[in-house]
């Protein structure tokens, strides 16, 4: 089994020298081919800086993080965008969908940034539609979709250009309880499918969904359980 | 994002922009809208200006032309002796000319006027009257409507015949068949060989005729003048017309001629010498400085209005910076999120310019129809507006734009 994450001695400072606020302090990490795992933690724990470098919105401040084999500290913004764009699919707890864009565009997007075909774009964009079970609001904008609808959309968005990795941050967050374990179920279906889950969240309950928890605090790795 | 329709992709989305945010849209096309329309309508209002006096130009036969005509040279006091022997410009001061240039000079024509009665069965009036030789008549924008014109010979010989404009022919022939009758020009009784077409120009609709004097004309030879009107043994002339169409012979040419008549003239600058090119030439250049004026007010509401985009821009820009987050994080790099708000900003620019080339269209149309003159567009103005335009949306779109391609993508997606 190929490893998708592994990081060593991840590190990250905001600010200067007297004000300096470590945020992660040397976090070692690592996810395999096809894992589910939640990345626990309370807010302030410096999961979410861990989310945002592990999905190249940032970079670290030292430390080595390599990607589906492949060493992305270091890279230029143009460089990371293209990592964001082909290795990792990304799922909000805002949904994050583009208000004035359709359903479908919504999910082209990715496979535009890609530089896939039109044709190719629709086809591929209606199949993922399919998967998740509203292909029949392809054409609707986002404002017309409830709120699990949406997250079904983000996540169809998340999987056009078959990432390496799902990041999902707190994907439940902003739905009712019925509605945030259907999505769960959703995940567990993509995980059975053999995707790799990354979900952050601040919920234990949720959290025992993923086969294996990672707990953040104060910066470092507190206790990880599960099945390794 | 190469060849996958990139293009027409960020096209829909600027287009989507637009049409979801119409007021403000609106709005910044505002600017370049009224600047490409001042750019364009103040151009076309000064080309059919100056369209127009080009077409009098041509009905007046032309503008190749280099005229010499007689000066006092006594200003005050007794003529010296040199002055009184000199004789002023006379018809060998036109051969003298012609021969300088052979290839270039088109036509040489000279005029001798008279003032005296003239009289016919029906009329008996004190008339001007215009002797004239060499290619008098096409050169000033005459036609022989009936009749002939003067044949060489004719003219050679200073033959008592004549032609006349409308308004001579009615004068004289009320019943319009002046055609071989007799007339008195002074003591020489002549005949009626042509009648020239009527002449009419009216710089703006329902102006007066400006060319009316022009049909008051009494052509005879010159030489009919010289020899037996004016009792004038030694051939002068009142005007003599160069025609050189190379405009760059044409300076060269004067310089020459001024040297050969001072000589004929005994070193008397006793003529003067109007190049028609360089005259009109020169009251057009006022035409430019309207042009220069109109640019100007132009490049004023595109620099206002592109500041005002400016604004509006960085103001939207903070509505979009999730946007800008999302895309960054789906995969969009700074440079597409900069071509994306390029497209949008120039979109918005060909979208106003358009307006505003209607908008001047239809400004120059009513400016120019309430004057009476007939409108005249040129492509380059259209040209002119539009690069303008285009211009200033680029580079009023550039700082925007790079904003909101530096943004950092964490950032930008936590932004509230």
């Amino acid at each position: 089994m190929s490893t998708i994450i592994r990081t060593q001695g991840i590190t990250k400072i905001y600010g200067a020298n007297g004000a300096a606020v470590h945020a992660l302090r040397g976090i070692d990490f690592a996810v395999e081919k096809g894992e589910f795992v939640a990345l626990i933690g309370p807010s302030g724990s410096g999961k979410s800086t861990l989310m945002a470098i592990l999905g190249c919105l940032d970079s670290p401040s030292a430390g080595s993080y390599e990607l589906d084999g492949h060493p992305v500290h270091g890279l230029s913004g143009g460089e990371l965008a293209r990592i964001r764009n082909g290795k990792i699919g990304f799922v909000f707890q805002s949904y994050n969908l583009l208000p004035k864009a359709s359903i479908l565009r919504n999910v082209e997007l990715p496979m535009l940034y890609a530089g896939l075909g039109r044709r190719d774009r629709r086809d591929r964009a209606l199949a993922l539609l399919e998967k998740v079970g509203i292909a029949d609001k392809a054409d609707k904008l986002p404002a017309a979709l409830s709120g699990g609808q949406k997250q079904r959309v983000a996540v169809a968005r998340a999987l056009a250009n078959e990432p390496a990795l799902l990041l999902a941050d707190e994907p439940t967050g902003a739905l009712d309880s019925r509605t945030g374990a259907e999505v769960l179920d959703l995940f567990r279906e993509l995980h059975g499918q053999g995707h790799t889950l990354l979900l952050v969240t601040h919920d234990p309950s949720i959290a025992a969904q993923a086969e294996r928890r990672v707990e953040i605090r104060d910066g470092l790795i507190a206790s990880a359980e599960g099945a390794a | 994002m190469t060849s996958s329709g990139a293009f027409r992709e960020r096209l829909i989305e600027a287009w989507t922009e637009i049409r979801e945010n119409l007021g403000r849209a609106t709005l910044q096309a505002l600017g370049v809208l009224l600047g490409v329309a001042s750019v364009l309508g103040g151009f076309s209002i000064s080309d059919s200006q100056r369209q127009r006096a080009e077409q009098m130009y041509v009905k007046m036969g032309g503008l190749d032309k280099l005229n010499v005509q007689p000066r006092a040279t006594v200003q005050e006091g007794q003529p010296t002796a040199l002055q009184q022997a000199d004789l002023g410009l006379r018809d060998e001061d036109a051969e003298d000319g012609a021969v300088l240039r052979p290839q270039a000079i088109q036509g040489v024509s000279s005029q001798k006027n008279a003032r005296t009665r003239v009289v016919s069965p029906y009329a008996d009036q004190d008339r001007s009257i215009s002797g004239i030789g060499g290619d008098y008549i096409p050169a000033n924008g005459y036609e022989v409507e009936t009749g002939r014109g003067f044949s060489s010979q004719e003219m050679e010989a200073g033959s008592p015949v004549a032609i006349l404009g409308t308004e001579a022919a009615a004068a004289f022939f009320p019943k319009g068949d002046a055609l071989g009758q007799p007339l008195r020009i002074g003591d020489v009784p002549v005949t009626v060989i042509g009648t020239f077409r009527e002449r009419v120009f009216r710089f703006r609709k329902d102006q007066h005729n400006q060319f009316g004097w022009r049909n008051r004309i009494i052509a005879v030879p010159a030489s009919l003048v010289q020899r037996r009107m004016n009792g004038d043994a030694y051939r002068r002339v009142d005007r003599i017309t160069f025609r050189i169409p190379d405009l760059n012979v044409m300076a060269a040419f004067s310089k020459q001629l001024q040297n050969v008549l001072r000589a004929n003239h005994r070193m008397q600058d006793d003529f003067r010498m109007d190049d028609v090119a360089a005259r009109i030439r020169r009251q057009n250049s006022q035409g430019d400085v309207y042009d220069i004026v109109f640019l100007l007010s132009g490049v004023l509401a595109l620099v206002g209005g592109g500041i005002v985009n400016v604004n509006i821009q960085m103001a939207s820009l903070k509505e979009r910076v999730r946007e800008v987050g999302v895309k960054m994080a789906l995969g969009a790099s700074g440079r597409e999120i900069f071509k994306g708000f390029m497209t949008e900003a120039l979109l918005l620019t060909a979208l106003g310019s358009l307006a505003g080339l209607v908008l001047g269209v239809g400004f120059s149309w009513i400016i120019t129809h309430s004057l009476g003159i007939p409108l005249a567009m040129t492509p380059a103005s259209f040209i002119w507006a539009y690069a303008l335009a285009a211009a200033f949306g680029f580079l009023f779109a550039l700082y925007p734009a790079w904003k909101a391609s530096r943004l950092s993508p964490m950032e930008a997606l936590r932004y509230e």
